[in-house]
């Protein structure tokens, strides 16, 4: 096994480890925001969560193999060592964009439906008694 | 509950037309229709200058506070599930003056819009 193939799959174990862990952490820390989210709707928060989860793994492990070919020789541990901390780097970044993305989403549609019962967009013009009417209109 | 009652113009077309939409669309607040300046709307407020209805659109509270014009449509828009962001975006200081215009100029001309989207009578 030559330094090259080494270099990709201790890449590929750095990688998919990482992905694996933050994955884990948006699954289990996003629950609580979806819940709150679907108004307590565990089930529903639950699919939701899951299906985010599993985009989250798809594009990570797409970027992931994607970026696995170094495309130049290396001809020493240095050098493996290097392209691989650069291959890192770049995976950790990806992932840390897309856990940003997701955080930006799962607040968003927290403010979405917490904003559901705000008050009116305008003030009123005036106002002026009302009777109470017992029979409502159509 | 808090509910919204809506004086509309029975004479136009326009009106009516979105009378029918407006009772199929999901709400967040109850909207009760009731024609402006009829013996029924002079009942339930009987201190609000009617003759004023007859000419925009009106949207009064269950607690009194009044909506004229281009307030009273948006006050609609916000009463609807799916527009409640809408009334949001179109009542932002950017946006007001625009939706302002657009609103007065469709209400001025709703007879004429009536006649001829053809839903006049």
């Amino acid at each position: 096994m030559n330094i090259v193939v080494s270099t990709y799959l201790v890449y590929l174990a750095i990688s998919i480890a990482l992905t694996i862990w933050v994955a884990h952490t948006l699954h289990k820390n996003g629950r609580i925001f979806l819940v709150d989210v679907f108004h307590g709707n565990d089930p529903l928060a639950d699919s939701v969560n899951h299906l985010l989860v599993v985009g989250f793994y798809l594009i990570n492990l797409g970027y992931v193999s994607m970026a696995l070919k170094l495309g130049y020789t290396i001809n020493s541990a240095q050098e493996g060592i290097e392209a691989l901390s650069v291959k890192i780097g770049m995976v950790l970044l990806v992932l840390g964009g897309m856990h940003f993305f997701n955080l930006f989403v799962f607040t968003r549609m927290r403010r979405r439906s917490t904003g559901r019962q705000h008050h009116p967009p305008v003030g009123p013009d005036t106002f002026t008694p009302v009777n109470a009417v017992h029979q409502e209109a159509a | 509950m808090f509910a919204l009652t809506v004086l509309y113009d029975p004479e136009c077309g326009l009106c009516r037309r979105s009378h029918e939409w407006l009772a199929e669309q999901s709400k967040l607040v109850e909207l009760n229709f009731v024609p402006c300046a009829s013996e029924e709307a002079r009942q339930r407020f009987p201190q609000l200058n009617h003759d004023l209805t007859k000419s925009d659109l009106t949207v009064i509270s269950n607690d009194g506070a009044v909506y004229f014009g281009p307030k009273a449509w948006l006050m609609v828009l916000w009463a609807l599930t799916r527009y409640r962001d809408w009334s949001y975006r179109l009542a932002s200081p950017e946006l007001l003056p625009t939706t302002k215009r657009v609103v007065s100029a469709i209400s001025q001309n709703r007879y004429q819009i009536s006649r001829m989207a053809g839903v006049s009578r």
